[in-house]
């Protein structure tokens, strides 16, 4: 087994405010290796980002708290670390690449000395190795020009180098986890398709773990080993991609992989839409968040938020609706679809 | 006749520097794009950013003044229609934008910006507009209650719903669709694909639906056109497109989509394009793709090529390229007949 880089045990993040408590995530866990890609897919305000942001340590307090869990890196508790130690692990042995390159790039200092402060910081090298070091990474991310890119401000790069930017960013102090928040969404596919070609380089060559949240199923597929499927700040379920797309347990995967259009579809089949509307997450129920979309709901659906079942290899579902049943009412459901063999 | 169809259409917007604000430059955003839009059909014009598609469909609508080129809805010109003429053919002619939190005023309840079109055309009396304002807000899925309720009351979705029925609003016959669905949630996305496509049987509508989203075109459009740098490059038949696509941008567009299903992502092979989009500003001469081109040769920095048929029997299928798909080998340059025209185009 490949050593353990991150072991996530019911991790609660809320947010206070005016209107209520947002549970922006409640109760998830995960546990990701050394190599692995664990991808977290859900849609806007399903917590994937608020998750990560806890690991980093980066939730505005107020309004925002961790109110519970154990967030392990190897041994260390990140929940009960120093704002120092914090920043000592951020960039250094946890490193995040953000959806919006330009919001997230200085847009006043050269991309090369916003990459060499990392490295100034966490490595004590001088500042004039770690500008050549800069220009060495970006060249690493397949940018064209590194030596004389390295010497530009943001916006003179466009979408797809700014994120090239953003990757030698992240991988500058050799990160242990990286964690990729929506890493393509904001760029065309084939842009889309070099970052993802090298972001698997990348891990392959300092074999870190990697966090992906996106809500693209497709991006999931390609590069995912593991995912976690969440909704209204719940994990709803768990486990290894394959068992996702092709052994799916929860009511809300099978609505998602249903909604979809799809490029390899071979013949116009209508397309069958997750009925009703986003949930509200302040007034959400005790139960499980999607009880009030669920074609499949029942009495105790509502109020009680169901333990994990175990349905597969490393894979749980939370769904009150009994295994044999479920297993019924997907094998009708007209977009299902047995793995290949 | 085709219900719509737009001619070597022309957009270029003057860069302009200095204190003097002297034109120093163009953005070709569109440059010299034809196709025909049938009655009751769903084109699908794709592409990515920069490559001027949202272009195309607001100058269609005469939303943005063309450079060049024309555009004929009905036999009429609308390039050169007059202020009362541009009046009647608004009614025909409606566009529902892709941003729901920034096209719908929030000052305006729904009911002004849903009734705002029947109020400036003057249709019914104001007892006949609430009524049909409420019938529109049920026919897109909403309740007649809505009516009183501003924007910010609604979600995505929602509000995405409100300015189709405020296109819908004057019974138009062809609705530009500008990335209609890419600001919301897959589960909300195939809500509105759906009504779309029920709006469309319902009341005969044609769509011209730009998106950027193969897969979302794929589903809803019976043809599509693909854009690239101001140029169509491809057009064809939906399923024929998708399935056998022969020019190399379209290839590499199409295969560069993850597809949600990790059996055929392991198995699929990926054409990845080198480097970025160039500047619509200053578009590489001959064809605006050679430079991205795993199959460029000499002859395609000499000139675009034209749009030409790719010997599909049965289906419209046209591409602008020397080695199509087909044809890697360059048997287009043999076959003159179609290609010597193209010549003459040369690029700005």
């Amino acid at each position: 087994m490949a050593e353990r880089l991150l072991d996530i045990s019911d991790l609660s993040t809320y947010f206070f405010t005016h209107a209520g408590v947002v549970k922006a995530v409640n109760g998830v866990s995960f546990t990701l290796h050394r190599g692995e890609t664990i991808g977290i897919v859900g849609e806007s305000g399903s917590g994937k980002t608020v998750a990560a942001l806890s690991l980093m340590g980066l939730i505005p307090d107020p309004p925002g708290k961790v109110v519970e869990g154990t967030l392990l890196l190897g041994d260390r508790d990140l929940r009960t670390m120093s704002d120092d130690e914090m920043r000592g692990v951020r960039g250094n042995d946890i490193a995040m690449i953000f959806q919006d390159p330009m919001t997230s790039l200085n847009p006043v200092m050269k991309v090369g000395k916003q990459i060499a402060e990392a490295i100034v910081l966490h490595q004590s090298k001088s500042k004039r190795e770690a500008w050549r070091m800069a220009g060495e990474l970006l060249a690493r991310v397949g940018m064209p020009d590194a030596d004389k890119r390295v010497d530009q401000y943001p916006f003179e790069f466009s979408g797809g180098m700014r994120q090239r930017a953003m990757i030698a960013m992240a991988i500058s102090c050799n990160p242990d986890v990286l964690i990729a928040d929506e890493p393509t969404t904001a760029l065309d596919v084939t842009i889309q398709a070099q970052i993802i070609d090298v972001m698997r380089e990348m891990q392959a060559q300092f074999d870190s773990g990697v966090i992906l949240i996106t809500h693209d199923l497709g991006v999931i597929a390609e590069i995912s080993d593991k995912v976690m499927v969440m909704y209204g700040g719940r994990t709803v379920e768990y486990g290894p991609v394959d068992e996702i797309f092709y052994n799916a347990h929860h009511p809300y995967t099978w609505g998602l992989l249903a909604s979809l259009p799809r490029l390899d579809a071979t013949e116009k089949a209508r397309l069958t839409p997750i009925k009703g509307q986003p949930p509200n997450l302040i007034t959400l129920p005790e139960g499980c968040p999607f009880t009030a979309r669920c074609p499949h709901r029942r009495p105790e659906c509502r109020d009680q938020w169901p333990k994990s079942e175990i349905v597969g290899p490393e894979h749980g579902v939370n769904c009150w609706i009994p295994k044999d049943e479920r297993v019924a009412l997907r094998a009708e459901l007209p977009h299902f679809k047995e793995p290949a063999a | 006749m085709s219900l719509l169809e737009v001619r070597d259409l022309k957009k270029h917007f003057p860069i302009r520097t200095g204190v003097l604000k002297r034109t120093t430059g163009h953005v070709y955003a569109v440059d010299g794009v034809s196709f025909d839009v049938e009655k009751g059909e769903t084109m699908g014009l794709v592409g990515e950013s920069g490559g001027g598609k949202s272009t195309v469909g607001r100058t269609v609508l005469r939303l943005t003044e063309a450079t060049g080129g024309a555009v004929t809805f009905e036999g009429v010109d609308v390039m050169k229609a007059s202020r009362s003429e541009m009046n009647a053919l608004r009614r025909d002619m409606q566009i529902v934008f892709q941003d729901p939190y920034a096209s719908l005023n929030p000052r305006m309840r729904v009911r002004d910006i849903v009734g705002e079109a029947l109020k400036i055309h003057k249709i019914g009396t104001e007892s006949e507009q609430k009524k049909r304002v409420q019938e529109l807000l049920e026919t897109v899925g909403l309740n007649a209650e809505h009516a009183e309720r501003y924007p910010h009351e609604f979600s995505g979705g929602q509000r995405q719903r409100i300015g189709i029925a405020r296109a819908l609003s004057l019974n138009p016959k062809l609705i530009v669709l500008d990335e209609p669905v890419s600001a919301l949630d897959v589960s909300i996305r195939a809500q509105v694909l759906n009504l779309l496509e029920d709006l469309q049987d319902e009341f005969d509508l044609t769509y011209l639906f730009v998106s950027h989203d193969l897969s979302v075109v794929k589903h809803i459009s019976d043809r599509v056109a693909v854009m690239y740098l101001g140029k169509l490059v491809e057009v064809s038949d939906s399923a024929v497109l998708y399935d056998q696509p022969q020019h190399p941008y379209t290839e590499a567009l199409l295969s560069a989509v993850p597809i949600p299903d990790p059996h055929t992502e392991r198995s699929r092979k990926r054409i990845v394009l080198e480097g970025d989009v160039p500047s619509p500003a200053n578009p590489p001469a001959g064809c605006v793709f050679h430079p991205r081109c795993p199959r460029a040769q000499e002859i395609c920095t000499t000139a675009m090529p034209a749009l030409a048929s790719t010997g599909d029997a049965g289906a419209r299928h046209e591409a602008a390229c020397y080695f199509p798909a087909r044809f890697p080998g360059g048997q287009r340059t043999i076959a003159s007949e179609p290609f010597e025209g193209s010549l003459a185009v040369t690029s700005p």
